[in-house]
């Protein structure tokens, strides 16, 4: 059991009977509060389970087609990759993919957390007439298939000259209701009604409030729902195959236009995936670190 | 500095009953430590919310100076509010938490600055000015939540409870310095508190509020003295004031065997609605009589405090009547030699005994 407890920095050197107390106290601590053997072993599987996909992409991308097909499979990466980068980038415009979909997703990733945040805030905290069957409808829309919207859309886009451009892939996505109702339910359990009396008595205007006080409360939810409007905005494929032109994709356009030949080029394929990959790999890393809890400790004795 | 005034203020929330504030009328001078006290639902924060404009007012009129504040924003008040719960902005630090106000003003950053620094000072915060709220202590964050208000300068602040969430220590230790400093800025300030030795001991007038209605608004020592009704005699002061209800008979009122004297002019007159009267008296104006003179009670509970002690005690001889059996509460010397089970007789001078219409529980001198 002695083995298992973590190190006391206080138990050798503490000779107060109070000691021993402390010590129990801690290990309960440790039972109900820190992770054991087997946690770290559950998560160390769902990781790697995680990672292989990425890994086999880099794997595959740096072989040759007939490599992959051999028995067994390659397990490392070889010298292959930047072939196969020139190949991919040869069979379809893939840089000017990736251009467009960080303009795509980066754009609607900004509209969404904005205008979410903005009207979860109204939805949350401010009182107005019809509030109630406002949001009910917000809410109500995430009932309609995106499927079914498809073809008055594409009229709607025809009718003002938008196909095969940029902003008819991120207009009809600037907001989501998904992201409304996200952003109201993080404010009301988070955003204490006294902080906004305060800013109110201090002499805040509402948008001063929500600039100065709901957003940077807000942060850690605002970074969680940007990250997954730009992943869901990057890995959109249906709109923008219909909206875009394949002399003008997005990303996931682009790439279902890679390796089409009679044989499919695996590697290639691969290849191009890894690029159209690699911008979400470095958002994610950025917005990680903006997820910290913990801000609203100390707002409110609690 | 300024005076408030509410008048007839009403506020009735929407789908409830009654108001949760009826007819207000408060006239708070220029300066004046105002304490609005009752029980949790008496509507005393909701009074001190309507003067900050956070609450509608539905009826009547609130007054700050010479100017009608009733539908004006917050910001229009010259107010500045302490919250129970301190509301400090959790993601600016102590400097930018109390000058957060003076920026919105379009103060400029030296000016903010020094004026922050003058409010940390006489707080003791300087050396806490750069760390966030989630850093400090429950007592150093109230402090910040005092500076934040402070430091604007205001004409009227307004606090809702400050100390609650302060351990008993730190609560008395507090309320001495927030009476100091008020004094100090000379500031008008309207304070609300559930607890009424909070109220007595920082008040230089206290409001007593139950239902929404007030009750009686004075001094201290004039609410402690007299109390306008039975339900102020039962709520100020601690332990609470006895109170016991009896017929009107010749001499006095008839409690159990014993009859209390209370002068027939008195008497006739606080009897007049039903021909029942109820009498109040301090527990520390109670003497111990000899024996068979007087109430007489049996002691159920001895508490000694070391200055005083307490004797919880009912009279021995009541009948089955919820209206004739009370606790009776009695302050002696300390280390009187009194056992739990006893009987004691009681007798309290006629002058120390506050006499109320049992019907209308108004009181009557």
């Amino acid at each position: 059991m002695a083995t298992l407890a973590p190190p006391v920095p206080d138990a050798g050197r503490d000779p107060s009977p109070a000691a021993p107390t402390a010590h129990r106290r801690r290990r309960g601590g440790r039972r109900a509060g820190k992770p054991g053997p087997v946690t770290y072993t559950l998560l160390t599987l769902t990781t790697l389970v995680s990672i292989f996909p990425l890994y086999w992409t880099l794997v595959a991308g740096s072989h040759t087609n007939a490599e992959i097909a051999a028995t067994p499979p390659p397990f490392l990466p070889n010298a292959s990759l930047f072939d196969n980068f020139k190949l991919a980038l040869e069979q379809a415009p893939i840089g000017k993919a990736i251009l467009n979909s960080i303009l795509v997703s980066g754009a609607i990733t900004v509209g969404t957390v904005l205008f979410c945040t903005l009207a979860g805030f109204a939805f949350a905290k401010l009182a107005f007439r019809g509030k109630g069957v406002l949001l009910a409808l917000v809410i109500g829309t995430m009932m309609v298939p995106t499927q079914l919207s498809v073809i008055p859309l594409f009229m709607m886009i025809a009718e003002l000259q938008w196909v095969n451009q940029l902003q008819a892939v991120i207009l009809p996505t600037l907001v989501s209701a998904f992201g409304v109702f996200f952003m109201r339910q993080y404010l009301i359990s988070s955003l204490p009604n006294e902080l906004l009396e305060a800013g109110r008595v201090d002499g805040a205007s509402t948008f001063r409030i929500f600039w100065s006080i709901v957003v940077p409360v807000a942060r850690p939810a605002m970074a969680v729902l940007a990250m997954l409007t730009f992943l869901t905005a990057w890995n959109e494929f249906f709109w923008p195959l219909i909206a875009l032109t394949t002399a003008n994709p997005t990303v996931q356009v682009a790439l279902a236009g890679l390796g089409s030949g009679y044989v499919p080029q695996q590697s290639v394929i691969m290849a191009g995936t890894l690029l159209g990959t690699l911008p979400v790999l470095v958002v994610f890393t950025i917005l990680g670190k903006q997820i910290v809890g913990g801000i609203m400790q100390g707002a409110v004795k609690g | 500095m300024a005076t408030v005034s509410f008048q007839q203020a009403s506020r009735i929330y929407p789908k409830a009953e009654r108001p949760a504030v009826d007819s207000l009328d408060l006239q708070i001078a220029d300066g004046e430590f105002l304490v609005l006290v009752g029980p949790s639902g008496c509507g005393k924060s909701t009074s001190l919310r309507m003067l900050a404009g956070l609450e509608e007012v539905d009826s009547g009129s609130i007054v700050i100076g010479d100017k009608d504040v009733t539908d004006a924003p917050p910001k229009d008040r010259d107010i500045a509010m302490v919250f129970q719960n301190y509301a400090l902005y959790p993601h600016m630090t102590v400097e930018e938490n109390m000058g957060f106000a003076l920026k919105l003003a379009g103060i400029g950053k030296d000016e903010r600055a020094t004026r922050v620094r003058e409010a940390a000072k006489i707080l003791d915060l300087e050396p806490y000015l750069s760390r966030r709220p989630k850093a400090l202590s429950g007592g150093q964050r109230q402090r910040v939540a005092m500076g934040r208000a402070i430091v604007r300068n205001p004409q009227v602040f307004l606090m809702d409870e400050p100390l609650s969430n302060l351990d008993a220590k730190l609560r008395v230790q507090t309320r001495t310095q927030i009476a100091a400093l008020q004094r100090r800025l000379g500031t008008t300030t309207v304070y609300v508190t559930h607890d009424q030795v909070e109220a007595m001991t920082m008040g230089d007038r206290v409001a007593v509020l139950k239902d929404g209605v007030l009750q009686q608004c004075d001094t201290p020592g004039a609410l402690y003295d007299r109390p306008a009704n039975v339900f102020v005699a039962g709520f100020i002061g601690s332990p609470a004031m006895n109170l016991v209800t009896g017929d009107a008979v010749d001499g006095g009122v008839q409690v159990g065997s014993a009859v209390l004297p209370v002068p027939r002019d008195q008497l006739t007159r606080a009897a007049a609605s039903n021909g029942k009267v109820t009498v109040g008296f301090r527990p520390e104006s109670v003497r111990l009589a000899g024996p068979g003179e007087g109430l007489p009670v049996r002691v159920d509970v001895v508490e000694q405090l070391g200055s005083d002690a307490f004797l919880y005690t009912s009279l021995a001889d009541a009948p089955d009547d919820v209206l004739h059996s009370a606790d009776l509460v009695v302050r002696t010397e300390p280390r009187t030699p009194v056992t739990t089970g006893q009987q004691l007789w009681l007798s309290a001078d006629r002058g120390a005994l506050h006499v109320f219409d049992a019907q209308t529980q108004q009181r009557v001198d």
